[in-house]
């Protein structure tokens, strides 16, 4: 778990931390230091700009695409993304209650399909998320017990991520309203890191830099 | 707000708050008392209704949704009273205290209009959003297989 | 003479059509005049041989409506096609309108079987004065009165007017119909009359009463027990469109009884508007002497106290010596949670106040407990209070207390509109009058052949008297009837031993009541007794039964039963009984060849309202989850007057206990309850409960027993001792739901 850095050695790590941090204006020149020594609250996500100082293009495209992996593996992302046949619920995976199951179109059974209860936004005063098009990603989708470099690869390969171009994966994270909802996830349900578009950012940069993979064994 | 829906066939014109949940416009706007409250958090069933033939927990389903849309509550299941699961659930003597039968009965009569011969693992799973306290489940189960076939012999008791 | 507003001029003045009350609601004293002939407040005949058959008991689900009009009619000779059904009002002309403790049957069979051959013994009479015959060459069948000899005959209602002027008999010396005469009482499938109600969505139900002009109240009720309003912000509730009024409730004080519950009322229009404002309202609570409650702690404080020897309710022979004779000296101790009602239907009541008077239609268990409470609360007379009973969505025990009533009545009189108080089902999990929490500890003294020579049972609980008697923390003896001083024992040496236990929220009645833990710990200890002495659970089960025989107050070791109101004489304890449905139950299920195949069976047994129930679970591993797979329940309740819905009511005892046992109860932490809806207080559904029950009714003509309740009290030990067989791990408190393969 990162935690919060003293405010005054923070401020002096780089000009957007301050602006971050509502800092006092920071000297002119501040050294640039690799991201990953930096720390910031888990609610936050680092902004694609912190990884301007790593040269290498596959480095960086890697490093940026493990950032963007803190949302993908928060659990209002990864609820949805089960590797079996139920979804989960809160921020332990416990089965979905009441039990309902995938169904043939990822939408759930007659009866218990998902948009039987969700809606297409949160429901005031009930605890039930809500946002267009609510359903499961496909089983070739599935994060669950996936690490960073899986989730990587299985993102790139047009059989496992719906056909997709990397384009339109980052069109996807950057304005899909079902993946906006992971940062306005309604009352007593915690947010996905950073906001949507910190998040559409660093994955354009990665597939800008390379669409390279972080390596076996790397986590955020 | 005014906003039209239809509602077991008549269409209504109402001055309601698009967010209400339909659950509430039936109950006290439109005095269709059939369809219950239970829990108003989608996890008991007892507020299900059809939303063009399919099922939807009415206590957190905005009537906006419902706009343009036909909505099938338990009085309008059948006219006459007589839908094949309602004739079933007498025979059966289904219902304790009745008041989970509703939901139950909609979301049994959008199972067997999408699959007329349901197995035991059908009905669990699209039945399981609806809690019966008084606990007719096996009744239930009976009776929606003699719903889907009337003239066979069904196990389970009574 | 009582006064009372016609039921007609209340409804046109308040837009309820007659017609849509699916209960058609009788008042007191309602006279039809000269075409209807009343002999019993309990039976009407029309000149138009219309039998309207009233029921003064409350239906939650228990078919008591069909139980009672099936009865009556078949002593009466009406067919029970031509009967119509009237829901009774709160009045004590019908005597006990209690619907509670199993006992709307077991108490009145015989009384109503009786006024009802009244009746039919004076159309009789009215038929031979009319036929000029004697009364012994007339049969009654149908609703007619026949004279076969002459081929000649009358329906009921052409009799009524000769009737009505004959010398009135006295029920008890009516001559009842002998049982071969009887073709409803006992018949297997007989007609559930509401049943066609309850499938169109015509059946009302408390909150489906709408008077013109109706309110809907939602109240913000006090987190803890005892905390009061400090300061409240109703500026926002006020702005919701359909609001119209915010009403801060009287603050309840102990002993809490039926008092409404405090808070901050908001009331509107419509429900979702209410609700709303509810959730506008700023709200800050006092603190509270019960802040500090908190269930694992209490846990400990419960357990404290059943380890110390406490004061003994129950003795015979001496069990300290006993005990250190004992071979083997074996204690176990077991824990049972506050469990919730959680009827389907929340608690809900509609009042309108005029003048004094107050009109309520509420889902009550008891309408007279209604009338009382809400006289007391606003000053006037209980007469003054008419009380129409709906349709309950289950009632559990929740609804024989009178609270949401007069929350109702009492925000009825402060606005002067017609109010309903819709509690939700947040309100009902956290507010709820509980079940209480126990702590039990058993101590079995066994010999070198592993007999039970001695036992001791120390139970820990808060009574449900504290809501009564605010200083009330000792169980009282009709308390202790459930399953403590009834327990028939084959022991030498028994004590019963009670702590003392300060409740910290309401306690109550709930299905079953005191026997769900009794019953719970008895038979697991008696299952682990066979376990630690290598013997078949059902053989001990039967050894500590003991052989068949009654016994006595002397036998049992105590000076006087409670006997769920019913004298020693017609209900005795019997052990016979108690073991003939266990041996039937374990035949059943064929409890060794099964065993011997590697099948997991638990088995328990249990007396309750005068009933006995067996209970056998058969469990199995499915798809990492432990699967209920099937049951098989055998009760002996006496006579039975309805098969099916005796049937009916263990099927649903079944699961009702199931859902306890697995997912257990309400816990508290700092002082308030920590589950609020049915997302974190569980219940079975559909696709955990067994696919596979077989229920069997014993026959009997031994006076009716209670049928709601005794099935529950055995399910619990029954499924802890099948997953005993099946891993060889002992679950000894609820909830036992990560044990059976679920994530919470």
């Amino acid at each position: 778990m990162r935690s919060r850095l003293e405010p005054r050695s923070a401020c002096l790590a780089a000009p957007w931390i301050a602006v971050l941090l509502g800092c006092e204006p920071s000297p002119s020149v501040a050294p640039d230091l690799p991201p990953e020594t930096i720390e910031i609250p888990p609610s936050d996500l680092l902004p694609k700009e912190a990884f301007a100082g790593i040269g290498d293009p596959v480095v960086r495209s890697a490093a940026q695409f493990l950032e963007a992996t803190r949302v993908l593996l928060h659990p209002r992302c990864l609820n949805c993304h089960p590797a079996g046949d139920t979804p989960l619920q809160g921020d332990f995976g416990f089965v979905h209650e009441p039990p309902v199951v995938r169904g043939p179109e990822d939408r759930g059974v007659v009866g218990m399909t998902c948009d039987g209860c969700h809606q297409d936004d949160n429901v005031p005063l009930a605890n039930v998320p809500g946002a267009p098009n609510w359903h499961l990603a496909p089983i070739s989708m599935a994060w669950v017990g996936k690490s960073p470099a899986e989730i990587c690869e299985q993102l790139k390969d047009p059989l496992r991520n719906g056909g997709k171009s990397l384009a339109e994966i980052v069109e996807h994270a950057e304005s899909d309203e079902l993946v906006a909802w992971g940062w306005a996830p309604g009352r007593g349900r915690s947010k996905a890191p950073g906001d949507q578009k910190r998040f559409g950012d660093l994955l354009r940069a990665w597939v800008e830099d390379g669409a390279t993979c972080p390596t076996d064994g790397e986590h955020p | 707000m005014s906003l039209r829906i239809k509602v077991n066939g008549v269409l209504h014109d109402l001055e309601v708050d698009p967010e209400m949940p339909l659950l509430w416009v039936l109950r006290d706007v439109l005095g269709l008392t059939g369809t219950k409250y239970g829990c108003g958090q989608a996890l008991c069933g007892a507020c299900s209704v059809h939303l063009d033939g399919r099922v939807i927990r009415s206590c957190v389903t905005p009537v906006r949704r419902a706009e343009g849309r036909a909505i099938t509550t338990i009085e309008g299941l059948s006219a006459t009273g007589d839908h094949p699961l309602q004739r079933a659930w007498i025979e059966l003597a289904v219902p304790q205290c009745g008041y989970c039968q509703a939901g139950q009965i909609m979301a049994a009569a959008a199972l067997l209009a999408e699959n007329p011969e349901p197995t035991d693992d059908d009905i669990d799973r699209s039945m399981a959003g609806n809690l019966c306290r008084c606990g007719t489940y096996t009744r239930i189960r009976t009776a929606i297989k003699r719903a889907a076939k009337p003239s066979a012999p069904t196990e389970g008791s009574p | 003479m009582l006064e009372h507003l016609h039921r007609r001029s209340f409804l046109a003045s308040f837009g309820l059509a007659a017609s849509g009350l699916a209960l058609g609601i009788v008042p007191r004293n309602a006279h039809g005049g000269a075409a209807e002939w009343q002999p019993s407040v309990f039976i009407h005949i029309a000149q138009t041989s219309l039998v309207t058959l009233v029921c003064h008991r409350s239906e939650m689900g228990q078919g008591i409506r069909s139980s009672l009009a099936h009865l009556l009619a078949d002593e009466l000779g009406a067919n029970i096609d031509q009967v119509k059904l009237l829901q009774a009002d709160g009045d004590p002309v019908y005597g006990d309108q209690n619907t509670d403790g199993s006992s709307s049957i077991r108490k009145r069979y015989t009384e109503l079987r009786r006024l009802a051959a009244a009746v039919r013994v004076l159309l009789t009479q009215a038929a031979a004065k009319t036929l000029r015959v004697s009364a012994k060459s007339l049969t009654v069948a149908d609703g007619i009165v026949s004279h076969p000899a002459s081929g000649r005959s009358l329906p009921f209602g052409e009799l009524i007017d000769a009737a009505r002027k004959l010398h009135p008999i006295d029920p008890a010396k009516a001559e009842l119909l002998p049982r071969s005469a009887l073709r409803y009482i006992g018949a297997p499938a007989l007609r559930s009359l509401d049943a066609p109600a309850y499938v169109t969505g015509a059946a009302i139900y408390g909150a489906d009463v709408r008077p013109s002009g109706l309110w809907i109240a939602v109240i913000a009720r006090p987190p803890v027990v005892g905390s009061t309003v400090r300061t409240y912000d109703d500026t926002k509730a006020l702005a919701v469109p359909g609001v119209r009024a915010v009403v801060r409730m009287p603050d309840p004080q102990p002993p809490y009884a039926f008092k409404p519950w405090g808070g901050i009322a908001i009331l509107a229009d419509n429900t979702w508007a209410a609700l709303r404002g509810r959730d506008a309202l700023i709200l800050e609570w006092s603190s509270s002497v019960h802040d500090t409650y908190d269930s694992t702690a209490f846990r400990s404080t419960l357990r404290e106290a059943a380890q110390k020897p406490g004061t003994v309710r129950r003795t015979r022979g001496d069990l300290e010596a006993a005990l250190a004779q004992a071979d083997k000296v074996f204690e176990r101790e077991y824990y049972v949670p506050h469990l919730p009602h959680v009827p389907m239907e929340p608690p809900t009541a509609t009042a309108i106040y005029r003048e004094g008077r107050v009109e309520i239609w509420a889902s009550t268990q008891n309408p007279q407990a209604v009338q009382k409470a809400v006289a007391e609360l606003l000053g006037i007379h209980a007469a003054a209070v008419t009380v129409h009973v709906t349709f309950l969505g289950g009632g559990f025990g929740r609804k024989s207390k009178a609270d949401f009533a007069t929350e109702a009545a009492y925000l009825a009189k402060h606005t002067g509109s017609p109010v309903r108080v819709q509690w939700t089902r947040e309100d009902d999990i956290q507010h709820d009058y509980y079940n209480t929490v126990s702590y039990q500890h058993l101590t079995a003294g066994l010999d070198m052949d592993g007999r039970v020579t001695a036992w001791r049972h120390r139970t820990v609980f808060p009574p449900i008297r504290s809501v009564f008697d605010a200083s009330a923390n000792m169980p009282s003896p009709s308390d202790l009837q459930q399953g403590l001083l009834d327990l028939a024992l084959d022991v030498e040496h028994i004590r019963v031993e009670t702590g003392a236990a300060p409740a910290h929220v309401r306690i109550g009645w709930l299905r079953s009541v005191y026997n769900i833990f009794h019953a719970f710990a008895t038979n697991v200890f008696i299952d682990e007794l066979a376990a630690e002495t290598g013997a078949d659970p059902v053989a001990t089960l039967l050894g500590v039964i003991g052989p068949p025989r009654i016994l006595s107050l002397e036998d049992l070791g105590i000076g006087a039963l409670g006997n769920y109101g019913a004298s020693l004489e017609e209900h005795p304890v019997d052990a016979g009984r108690l073991r003939a449905v266990v041996e039937r139950c374990a035949e059943l299920c064929r409890w060794t060849r099964q065993r011997k195949r590697g099948r997991a069976l638990g088995i328990a047994a249990h007396r309750s309202f005068l009933a006995y129930v067996a209970v056998v679970i058969a469990l199995q591993q499915r798809e990492g989850r432990i699967h209920i797979d099937e049951a098989w329940v055998v009760v002996d309740a006496g006579l039975i007057v309805n098969p099916d819905q005796a049937r009916a009511q263990m099927e649903g005892a079944l699961v009702f206990g199931l859902s306890h046992a697995l997912f257990g109860g309400v816990t508290f932490r700092e002082g308030r309850a920590e589950q609020s809806n049915f997302h974190d207080l569980r219940l079975l559904r559909i696709g955990d409960a067994p696919r596979r029950v077989h229920i069997e009714l014993v026959e009997s003509e031994a006076p009716p027993a209670g049928i709601g309740e005794p099935g529950v009290p055995p399910v619990a030990p029954a499924l802890s001792n099948a997953y005993f067989a099946m891993t060889g791990v002992r679950l000894r408190e609820f909830p036992m739901a990560k044990a059976f393969g679920f994530d919470r």
